[in-house]
């Protein structure tokens, strides 16, 4: 099996790993941590990660190619011999260009590797306004947390420093405080290797080099805010998210974008019950690194002031407050009135925007009440066509797509689909409900909505028109909108990053999301109403829910142990 | 030693014309039909029995550099000529191509038929405006006459196209993936190596690049033969495997504070001193030399006391006494007494400020650093830890520790290095004097 | 497929697509199409950019970064004569710096600047290979060797 030897740091609080071995190398005795590799083809970077050993690094990142010009993760490479002796090149070497290969031996803690480290960092210090007290990336830079680490705690430059001018609209998006860069130019490569569109150029030369656009062609792309998360620094900041909020206050939950079935793995970011940002995550099984603006900059309407904050019934025609208890017992009332006196005039929609617990739940709740209820899916938004990138420069889809945008603006029909399969047998579509409607065969109607507000909404007015003549309307929702126009009840909905559960993408991966804030005023996530509905006592729990899920729906007995892991897990394909 | 008689230059001292009737009627394009009488591979190991080590600055075997090619590639292989000679002090290129432009052109073609290069691109600083045009006529004239294009004198299958490539002001163009880039249309970003440019060079093809010194070198061992070139020269030392010895006649550019700068032919291993006293006319003034840059600014200095230093590919170098960078391009400046190292040193390091590329980061933030220290020390404001920080920066730098992609860095610290260690006591006495002539703002730093 | 000229009828343009029609649209010819550029226009303007970004379908930021990187490409108009001091070493140990100086004071701007009446340009150079005539002043184009604070000042007293 091949094998790379990689030099094992003693941490204050760490044990050293079991398998660590001594080796002779000239003079010096290294302790080196061995790591199968297999038949991947990994830099000295990826080989010391799997030995739990961290280079520092700018300018490599996996998804783009490989320039070797920060010098921060200069290492010194050897072999080892059969005879179990260590052959040193004697150089500094980049790890993110330096292959390893069988008996490779990355030294990451020599003396010479040590000081290249700090005087690579004091370098990069040289110019650096040292602003961090103003710095949207304090607290998450890399340049702090390298120096802290490896760096020196003064500079010895006592020089003026390079003060180029700040270019705050190098994009719609973004702003470039360009003394703060690094040149470590994953920004430029991004804009030409991923999104393709290439607005990002370095300019001038040496000492004077700078981020920059070509003027008047502004950086603006459905990709362009990855710039941002891929600046290790403080140059390439984020309009909306700048001098919001201190990013150590912030407390970050996984989850997935909610805004096409890509379902982007995310980082959610919030405090006090405020989302202030989302990030990609990685995720090589959902979409690798990225995520697009659409969805990244698409959370405003969660902290909204104009989102249903309390129950409301139609009196007089007029929606009015009612407190929550009483909206349950309310429910459950019409619910039970109307199956008893037509269960086939009952629908039960379920928005592709439910989280697969919610949809069990719901679906469980409804055949419960008789096996005529009918279950339907809720109306799935396409705009246009899915959106790949790189593009060329006139924006016309290169060949091999990196990152696609998808036409399906929802993040889990998929996961709704298969329970409304299990539950109903066949999938009722919501133009079916629309005509059930017209033809007046329905008496109630259940929404369990929770569209984010989009576009015209989620309701066409033809479409609210027909479904106002159905007797009773019971609506879960986030927003006024045509559906709560015609509801008799709204009981207002939960946005995703309340939410704790499960998303399905386009793939059939099944992702796990987690509430980053909670609901306000009297809102509870539609999970929570159900299992109010369903007299179930306590709170829900994606984990436990998720098992009972398994258990009961072929479709997702994959997920038996309830933990998604990070990634996530594939469902078996629906085709 | 007997009478050194130029080869190089022999028709440009006698003032020949750079036509092409008068070149062949020197006896020119004869190596050309020998080269095509022989395979390529013969031509090849003539070049590498010859030892020919490239002139263009790291000295590297000529003929060794070319059996890097893919064996039994399918094509295209490309020579690249690198006439973009910017080293401070360094002209001899363009007298090459100025004046005897078929000369270079023959060394061309030779290693095209070697290297089964079908297509060779030569790369002129834009501000050689003079060699350009003679090099553009030279080539028009070698297609006229059957010396370009296709099947070259009746050869079947031996093609080439020579097309010449403007620089735009840039030092880096001289590294040879940098060149590359610049041939490419980008910035002149050198290349992370491995792969090297024989594997994988411009357009992503096998690439030859050679200095133009080095190819009218080839046209010369292709006329008299290998045994006739290593006859000059000094000789590799037997006690050192490494060493490749020092063969050949080399031109020696001397300027600087001499009565006669001057280009001029030699073999090489000449000393210093015998440069400046009896080719360069002695320094100027009646004054003696305080320094002398051996072979291009970024290979560092000679002190007064080894201006007896012979100047070849093995006195000069990293592990030498005289610890220079290497032989370089031979370019001899004298710098006189009454010069201030200080003022030397800020121009040597406004250079390489001016010239760094910008991609890694020790050597665009060093050479910037060092131009400021400098620069404060010039007006008055050094300090004794400057002399440590210039010093410990200018030995970083560079592709020899292995911190830089390219060897610019080493040349941007290589003369800070030695200016300090050897001229230190001058710069701390510059210090002491308190010489202000500005007044520079200071700023606390972190 | 050849684009469509510049709008605004510049003769210049026309020229400048016959050079990008003669290299074939190559992305490599950038280098060579911005000195044509430079030629006609006597400094590389944004929109003589963008026309050369679209000729040769590049990226208009890659222009933008190749201009910018090339000292000898300017992006500001020049003076109606330029006078470029050589800085390499062998002219700067002769005394560069004092013909500078000359010439700054002269001129009374710095180099790399151009006169407010757009008359004279200064700026300096690398090493240009005139190390045997040092110190050397290139004054529009024409290379002129051994000069004095004297006598540079001599050749500039028409021009300004």
């Amino acid at each position: 099996m091949p094998t790379v030897y990689v030099t094992y740091t003693p941490k204050n609080n760490g044990k050293p790993p079991e398998n660590l071995i001594s080796a002779q190398a000239g003079k010096e005795t290294l302790q080196l941590v061995p790591v199968e590799i297999g038949s991947d083809k990994l830099n000295c970077i990826q080989a010391a990660q799997r030995a739990g050993v961290f280079i520092p690094h700018y300018c490599w990142h996996p998804a783009l190619t490989v320039v070797a010009s920060c010098r921060m993760c200069l290492v010194e490479v050897g072999e080892r011999k059969p005879d179990g002796s260590i052959a040193m090149t004697g150089k500094l070497v980049p790890g993110c260009q330096t292959p390893v290969k069988d008996g490779t031996v990355v030294v990451t803690n020599s003396q010479k590797v040590v000081h290249e480290q700090a005087q690579t960092l004091e370098s990069l210090l040289l110019n650096h306004p040292l602003d961090c007290p103003v710095c949207d990336k304090a607290g998450e830079c890399l340049l702090q947390d390298y120096t802290y680490e490896f760096g020196r705690a003064t500079s010895r430059m006592i020089d003026l420093k390079n003060t180029p001018a700040n270019k705050p609209d190098l994009g719609p998006n973004i702003a470039l405080f360009t003394d703060r860069c690094i040149m470590c130019s994953r920004c430029v490569r991004f804009t030409r290797e991923i999104a393709g569109t290439a607005e990002l150029q370095i300019i001038n030369r040496g000492n004077h080099s700078e981020i920059d656009i070509f003027p008047g062609e502004p950086l603006d792309n459905k990709l362009a805010t990855n710039v941002v998360d891929l600046c290790p620094v403080g140059a390439l900041c984020s309009k909306d998210f700048l001098y919001k909020h201190r990013v150590w206050n912030l407390k970050t939950q996984n989850s997935v974008c909610p805004d096409c079935s890509t379902g982007c793995s995310i980082h959610l970011d919030g405090n006090k019950n405020i989302v202030y940002r989302l990030r990609p995550r990685e995720n090589p099984q959902a979409q690798g690194y990225f995520m697009c603006d659409e969805g990244r900059l698409g959370y405003h309407y969660i902290n909204s002031k104009e989102r249903f904050l309390r129950p409301l019934r139609r009196q007089d025609g007029k929606l009015t407050p009612f407190s929550y208890d009483e909206a349950i017992r309310t429910v459950r009332q019409m619910l039970k009135d109307a199956v008893a006196k037509d269960a086939f005039g009952v629908v039960v929609v379920l928005s592709p925007f439910l989280t697969c617990e919610e949809a069990f739940l719901l679906a469980k709740y409804a055949k419960s009440l008789s096996k005529a209820v009918q279950l339907a899916l809720g109306p799935v938004p396409i705009v246009g066509e899915d959106d790949t990138y790189p593009k060329d420069r006139r924006g016309r889809p290169i060949q091999p797509v990196k990152f696609t945008i998808r036409a399906e603006k929802c993040p889990n029909r998929q996961g709704v689909e298969r329970i409304l399969r299990h539950y109903q047998g066949q999938l009722i579509a919501f133009d079916e409900v629309v005509r059930q409607a017209e033809a007046g065969k329905l008496q109630l109607l259940y929404l369990a909505a929770s569209y984010p507000p989009r576009g015209d909404g989620w309701l066409t007015a033809e479409q609210a028109a027909t479904l106002g003549k159905v007797g009773q309307v019971i609506l879960h929702d986030l927003y006024p909108s045509r559906a709560s126009e015609i509801a008799h009840v709204v009981i207002p909905g939960g946005a995703f990053a309340e939410k704790d559960g499960t998303f399905v993408n386009h793939a059939g991966l099944a992702q796990a999301i987690h509430w980053a804030i909670t609901p306000t005023g009297e809102c509870r996530t539609e999970g929570q109403v159900v299992l109010d509905l369903m007299q179930r006592p306590g709170l829900l729990h994606a984990a436990t829910l998720r098992k009972e899920l398994a258990s009961e729906v072929k479709a997702f007995a994959a997920l038996a142990s309830g933990d998604l892991g990070e990634y996530g897990i594939l469902l078996d394909s629906t085709k | 030693m007997a009478e050194f008689e130029p080869v190089l230059l022999r028709r440009i001292l006698k003032n020949a014309s750079p036509s092409l009737e008068a070149y062949r009627a020197d006896g020119g394009y004869r190596a050309l039909d020998k080269a095509l009488a022989m395979s390529p591979a013969d031509v090849t190991k003539a070049v590498v029995d010859s030892k020919l080590r490239g002139r263009g600055g790291a000295g590297f075997p000529c003929g060794v550099k070319w059996t890097f090619l893919p064996k039994d590639h399918p094509g295209p292989i490309y020579l690249c000529v690198n006439a973009d000679e910017s080293e401070p002090c360094t002209f001899n290129n363009r007298i090459l191509m100025h004046q005897d432009p078929h000369q270079v052109l023959e060394g061309m073609i030779i290693a095209s038929y070697a290297i089964r290069a079908q297509v060779a691109y030569l790369y002129i600083r834009y501000e050689y405006g003079d060699a350009t045009r003679a090099m553009q006529q030279a080539i028009d004239e070698a297609y006229a006459a059957g010396l370009l294009g296709k099947n070259i004198l009746g050869k079947q299958g031996f093609d080439l196209d020579v097309y010449i490539h403007r620089g735009a002001g840039a030092y880096i163009c001289g590294e040879e993936t940098g060149l590359i880039e610049s041939l490419e249309g980008k910035r002149a970003w050198p290349r992370i190596k491995p792969p090297f440019p024989a594997v994988e060079g411009a357009f992503r093809k096998p690439t030859i690049v050679n200095n133009i010194e080095t190819l009218a070198c080839v046209t010369h061992i292709l006329d008299r033969g290998p045994e006739w070139f290593k006859s000059m020269g000094t000789p590799a030392d037997p006690a050192n495997p490494r060493d490749a010895g020092s063969y050949g006649p080399k031109l020696y550019c001397i300027s600087g504070h001499v009565n006669k700068p001057c280009c001029v032919e030699l073999p090489l291993g000449v000393t210093a001193r015998e440069l400046i006293d009896k080719h360069g006319g002695g320094v100027w003034k009646g004054r003696k030399a305080k320094a002398i840059v051996p072979g291009g600014i970024s290979m560092g200095f000679l002190t007064a006391d080894e201006i007896d230093t012979k100047l070849d590919f093995g006195s000069l170098g990293p592990f030498t006494k005289n610890g220079c960078l290497g032989l370089g391009t031979a370019a001899v400046t004298v710098i006189d007494e009454e010069t201030s190292m200080v003022d030397v040193l800020y121009n040597i390091c406004r250079f390489f400020e001016h010239e760094s590329c910008g991609q890694c980061t020790p050597c665009r933030e060093g050479t910037g650093w060092m131009l400021k220290i400098v620069d404060r020390i010039r007006k008055g404001l050094g300090r004794a830890e400057d002399l440590n920080i210039l010093e410990e920066v200018g030995h970083q730098i560079g592709i020899m520790p292995g911190t830089t992609i390219c060897g610019l860095a080493d040349g941007a610290g290589w003369p800070v290095k030695q200016a300090i260690r050897k001229f230190r006591a001058e710069f701390e006495s510059y210090i002491k004097s308190g010489k202000k002539t500005h007044t520079l703002q200071l700023v606390a730093a972190h | 497929m050849a684009p469509a000229s510049h709008p605004s009828g510049d003769k210049r343009f026309k020229i400048l697509d016959v050079t990008m029609k003669r290299h074939l649209y190559q992305h490599d010819a950038l280098i060579e199409v911005l000195h044509k550029a430079q030629e006609l226009f006597g400094f590389l303007e944004l929109d003589v950019l963008l026309y050369v970004a679209r000729g040769l379908k590049l990226p208009p930021s890659r222009v933008y970064g190749v201009a910018t990187f090339y000292h000898l490409f300017s992006l500001k108009p020049q003076g109606e004569h330029t006078c470029v001091v050589c800085m390499g070493t062998a002219c700067f140990v002769k005394g560069a710096d004092r013909l500078l100086a000359a010439i700054e004071q002269q001129a009374g701007i710095k180099a790399g600047q151009t006169t407010p009446n757009g008359k004279l340009s200064v700026m300096t150079a690398r090493c240009i290979g005139a190390c045997g005539i040092a110190p050397a002043v290139v004054f529009d184009g024409v290379t002129a060797g051994q000069q004095t604070p004297e006598t540079v000042q001599q050749q500039l007293k028409g021009w300004l």
